[in-house]
């Protein structure tokens, strides 16, 4: 990664804008799943403005890499004040936009953004597939969920 | 490059003849460590590398194998991690399970789950000694691997986990299996 982009991200994580669940939303999306250690999740509120549905406020979740905090954090940003259509019409490569191209190796962290987006926006979409991958260095960090205990005398 | 090893070898055969081979690639090249940058057990190395602001299969095998065999710097002693932690001088993250932390623990040492990840990820230094525990050392340098891959430059994984703490620095701290 190029030192900007690597300085972007970094600004970006230490202060990640919109972070966290909306209880009163208009729509939800998810991409993912919190159990297998990739999830992005997006709350999404809207608001008329000039005869408008816009979008208020955008606010997410997510488990996946730093790249993908900092692209989400810009992108909660960036569609503030567009109409679910005008956001739908964003690609990843449009939200991801101000941190600066992103290297092959990390355009799927925009695509998690963007996939959380269309299902938040897409009147019964559903998220975006994800091809199964071989067990991850993250997947490890994921203890079983239940164990049985017995110390030893 | 040792002959066994090749770019047109599929991911599960590198992994077969280099069990430490995903720790490397991500702190290498961050592959392998999330969804986002995994692979698929039957794609071939060449087309990783491919996907992988084209790397070259053949450099990448080179440089995969000479990290697997320095993996075991990314281990610390538990007399060594216990002198850290009474200095005030590393953070111990436990990534058992809340029943196992909540039986046994590591004085001081923090639980792992995804909200204090993020404050990880965005607060905590990355030069500071962090030690990952487990319960027997099987996923700590995994774990190691995934937040060295992340820039932290100091993390280490407790040899033997928990287990061997009990055994080599607090008798007093119980041992345990799980089922």
């Amino acid at each position: 990664m190029s030192n900007d982009l690597e300085a972007n991200i970094q600004a970006a994580i230490a202060n990640p804008q919109n972070l966290g669940e909306m209880a009163d939303a208009d729509a939800v999306g998810t991409v993912g799943s919190a159990d297998c250690g990739d999830m992005l999740r997006m709350w999404v509120k809207f608001k008329e403005e000039d005869g408008r549905r816009v979008i208020d406020k955008a606010t997410f979740q997510t488990f996946g890499c730093q790249t993908a905090i900092a692209v989400a954090s810009m992108a909660t940003d960036l569609i503030r004040g567009k109409t679910a259509e005008e956001a739908l019409a964003m690609s990843g490569q449009d939200l991801s936009a101000p941190l600066g191209p992103l290297p092959p190796m990390k355009i799927h962290c925009a695509q998690l953004v963007e996939g959380a987006l269309k299902d938040a926006l897409t009147p019964g979409g559903a998220p975006v597939a994800k091809e199964a991958t071989s067990p991850t260095l993250f997947d490890q960090l994921n203890a079983p969920k239940t164990v049985k205990i017995t110390l030893k005398s | 490059m040792t002959a066994t090893l090749s770019p047109e070898m599929t991911m599960q055969e590198l992994l077969q003849a280099l069990p430490g081979a995903q720790r490397a690639l991500f702190r290498l090249y961050h592959i392998g460590g999330c969804a986002s940058c995994g692979f698929r057990p039957e794609e071939t190395v060449a087309e990783v590398c491919a996907r992988n602001e084209g790397l070259d299969p053949a450099e990448a095998l080179t440089a995969v194998e000479t990290a697997c065999a320095e993996d075991a710097k990314m281990l610390i002693e538990p007399k060594e991690a216990a002198a850290a932690l009474a200095d005030g001088e590393a953070r111990v993250l436990d990534i058992r399970t809340r029943e196992e932390f909540d039986a046994v623990r590591i004085p001081h040492a923090q639980h792992f789950t995804q909200e204090l990840l993020q404050t990880i990820m965005g607060e905590w230094p990355k030069d500071d000694l962090l030690v990952l525990v487990d319960h027997q050392g099987a996923r700590g340098l995994d774990a190691a691997a995934y937040f060295a891959g992340h820039g932290f430059t100091n993390v280490r994984s407790l040899r033997g986990g928990i287990d061997a703490w009990s055994l080599e620095v607090d008798p007093a701290l119980p041992r345990y299996t799980v089922e």
